[in-house]
């Protein structure tokens, strides 16, 4: 492998000066909540990695994780990050096709046994036998199982592979699961959104590349480096929030203001993303900056969550129906309920013997 | 005899009503209540906080009225106080609780605390857990007509002593007169100057009034020993006296309960309204003052302050009248801190200060008093309530204060402007 050429020599060959590749590694370390020194660790450890295999599965999705990752104004680092791994498996970003793949896949497997990074996108059906979603015969379940016996390391890209997603969605009608409920046994890092922010899936790739070990996880398995603080907490339009101003529909004076979208559904306050910070297409903008509630799309179950333009505060169903006849049967259970004590306590006061002054006499 | 445990728990079912069972439905155990009770903040004993003190009636109100209450109780999980939990409750129900009503204001959910203690002694009472003190208090109210055991030959003998010695006449029994002033024991046995301070008062602004030999004592021993029936059967006789005469209204006297017994519980105890209106005396001397009839001259020098009774203030609503007074009759009057409706209680109230197993207790609590008084700084303390007034005595002697108490028609009397003085120039 040392004849291979390093990832400066591969960077400059694509018209990435190392001034650009040292000024990614700060912004990570910044994103990582790293002291500036480490910048330079970072770069160091990057130019160093020896190729880890990766072999990345998809699975229920719609690829939008990997166009999130590829797609990203051209070219980007974060594409590039991708050439010091070795991809020896994606269905989408591989030549080979059919048995060719399969055997691709069976192969790094071998030789890097223990050693390599498992990346799953997408949900896993399991229902009737995880029929609805095969790949060259096999089905989801068993590549999953087969391929994470011996991964190093697990990584779930995307709200499908981390918490169901879309496919996990009610009626959910192939029985889909995130990959944490297939291993529950393993540690997963889950880097949900949908899509992820890129330099959010890059960056963790980089974090284990740097350090050789997972990143620190939240409660649901997020790396709270970049899931650490919420939407609204880092919102440019939280001083809107702080002062009662709102948007009240699309077309108001509020929105034309740029005044905060709470009322129209923003699930900022209860996402934990980096969208308000890094943004989106080489931090261009973010759903919010271009006049639309955030839907809190790394959130587990944002599907069905209620309406994406109904405010947090709001019902997430439809009370309408049943909350005349809930309010009618407290009324009368409560009335009964109420007639019975009465009743109770009428029978107790004629039952009560009255005092006399003979009954407080004492000896003295 | 209607006294045993089974017609104790049946009296507290009984008081069980609606507004006792949204408080306990929604005390939300903050424990607030604890701070603002002069027991708790002065002995740091849990016991004392005030919800606590009222467990045997939630335990009651849980098997009669709440469905997983009877459902327990059926499967006996949920057992009925008895006589031994009773008696252990006796100290937190009677020594320990004035009915000041701080907790009350207090509790963050609204729950009438104090009105719960008062409902509960019915039921403590009616088992025979009552202080032997509060209970011979009672008995010689009911038999002798006064919880000292003063009969009327006794306490006429008294008023004609002072009618010769003031120089002034006491009517008794005046049929047609305006007003009938009923007193409290102590005001007669005690303060006999308060009753002539009064009668001075009277007569200057020209007051038709009368005491009565049938009604003659204001006290109600059966409100603060909790039973209703007994508070009834007291209460009736000043109820039947007032219609006899025929007055326009009974003037409630220097006294906290006396006032909430008359006023508030009264109506409802003999179950229709009265005949007759009632005031307390502090309202008709404010009225008497606005109206021009009651003429002050001059103010006393001595720094004076003004002990709320918590049956006045905060059960009462008397706030304003007092401090109208003394603005115009003292020259240098000076609040408390919480002052008013947060005034601390002093600590005899509710029947205590007739229950002598309370009376460490009491002393205890009194040094939150102590406190309040020696920030002011006064000379004297000006009350409106002759319970108040012995407590407020005793302790000042325990605590070796320097300090003097009085009642408030006692201080507008020092300053009553005489026929001269008065005429407008």
């Amino acid at each position: 492998m040392d004849d291979e050429p390093t990832l400066t020599q591969r960077l400059r060959q694509q018209g990435i000066s190392r001034r650009s590749f040292l000024k990614y590694c700060a912004g990570l370390a910044s994103m990582m909540a790293l002291p500036p020194a480490l910048a330079p660790k970072i770069a160091e450890a990057l130019e160093r990695a020896r190729r880890p295999a990766v072999i990345w599965l998809s699975f229920q999705e719609c690829t939008a994780c990997t166009e999130s990752l590829t797609r990203s104004f051209s070219p980007t680092i974060e594409n590039l990050i991708f050439n010091v791994i070795s991809l020896d498996y994606h269905h989408t970003l591989q030549a080979a096709s059919g048995t060719h793949a399969e055997e691709a896949r069976r192969q790094s497997m071998a030789q890097n046994k223990g050693r390599y990074i498992l990346v799953v996108d997408g949900s896993i059906p399991v229902r009737d036998g995880g029929v609805y979603s095969t790949i060259a015969g096999i089905s989801n379940l068993d590549m999953l199982r087969e391929t994470a016996a011996d991964a190093a390391a697990i990584v779930s890209v995307g709200t499908c592979a981390s918490y169901g997603g879309l496919p996990h969605a009610r009626p959910n009608p192939t029985g889909a699961v995130p990959v944490s409920e297939i291993l529950p046994e393993r540690t997963i890092v889950h880097v949900p959104g949908c899509p992820p922010i890129p330099v959010v899936i890059s960056g963790v790739i980089a974090h284990v590349l740097t350090f050789g070990k997972l990143p620190e996880l939240d409660d649901i398995g997020r790396p709270k480096m970049f899931y650490g603080q919420t939407i609204h907490d880092r919102c440019y339009r939280r001083p809107f929030y702080d002062r009662n101003l709102f948007a009240e529909s699309f077309d108001d004076e509020g929105a034309r203001q740029g005044w905060c979208l709470y009322k129209l559904g923003c699930k900022g306050p209860t996402t934990r993303n980096a969208c308000a910070t890094e943004k989106w297409n080489q931090g261009t903008s973010f759903p919010i900056q271009s006049g639309h509630p955030c839907l809190g799309c790394s959130e587990p179950d944002f599907w069905d969550a209620g309406s994406f333009y109904q405010a947090l505060t709001a019902p997430p169903v439809d009370v309408s129906k049943w909350v005349a006849p809930a309010v009618a049967t407290g009324v009368v259970a409560g009335a009964a309920i109420g007639l019975a004590n009465r009743l109770r306590r009428a029978k107790a006061a004629r039952a009560r013997q009255p005092l006399t002054a003979d009954d407080v006499k004492t000896e003295d | 005899m209607s006294v045993s445990l089974q017609n104790g728990l049946t009296a507290m079912a009984a008081q069980i009503d609606a507004p006792v069972a949204s408080f306990f439905n929604s005390c939300v155990h903050c424990g607030m209540c604890a701070g603002a009770c002069p027991f708790y903040v002065e002995t740091g004993d849990p016991r004392y906080t005030p919800i606590h003190k009222l467990e045997p009636l939630r335990r009651i109100w849980k098997r009669e009225y709440t469905f997983w209450g009877r459902l327990l109780a059926r499967f006996g999980f949920l057992p009925a106080p008895d006589d031994d939990d009773l008696a252990g409750w006796q100290p937190l129900l009677y020594d320990s609780c004035t009915l000041c009503g701080r907790c009350s204001l207090v509790c963050p959910v609204g729950n009438d605390i104090t009105y719960m203690i008062r409902k509960a002694r019915e039921g403590m009472v009616a088992a025979g857990h009552a202080p032997a003190g509060l209970k011979t208090a009672t008995y010689r109210a009911l038999t002798t007509g006064s919880p000292m055991g003063v009969k009327y030959p006794a306490m006429h003998k008294m008023i004609a002593a002072l009618e010769k010695s003031e120089g002034i006449e006491v009517p008794f029994d005046r049929q047609g007169a305006e007003y009938l002033l009923v007193l409290s024991s102590n005001e007669y046995m005690l303060y006999s100057e308060s009753i002539a301070a009064l009668a001075r008062i009277f007569h200057q602004a020209g007051v038709s009034w009368t005491l009565s030999s049938e009604a003659y004592e204001a006290t109600n021993a059966g409100i603060q020993i909790g039973s209703s029936d007994l508070a009834k059967e007291l209460l009736m006789r000043i109820v039947d006296a007032a219609e006899k005469l025929g007055v326009k209204a009974v003037i409630s006297p220097e006294c906290g309960h006396a006032y909430t017994a008359l006023r508030w519980e009264g109506p409802n105890l003999i179950g229709r309204p009265y005949r007759f209106k009632v005031v307390h005396v502090l309202e008709l001397l404010d009225e008497l003052q606005q109206e021009g009839r009651l003429r002050l001259a001059g103010k006393t020098a001595e720094k004076l302050t003004f002990h709320d009774p918590c049956q006045l203030v905060r059960r009462g609503g008397i706030l304003d009248q007092p401090r109208r007074l003394l603005n115009l009759s003292a020259e240098d009057f000076e609040e408390m801190a919480c002052a008013g409706n947060w005034n601390w209680c002093c600590g005899g109230g509710g029947g205590v200060s007739a229950n002598p197993d309370a009376d460490d207790l009491r002393r205890k609590a009194f040094a939150l008093k102590k406190h309040q008084f020696d920030e002011t700084g006064a000379r004297k303390v000006v009350t409106a309530c002759a319970n108040c007034r012995t407590v407020l005595e005793d302790g000042i002697d325990d605590y070796d204060m320097d300090l003097d108490v009085i009642g408030m028609a006692e201080l507008l009397a020092e300053n009553l402007a005489t026929a001269n003085e008065d005429k407008p120039t």
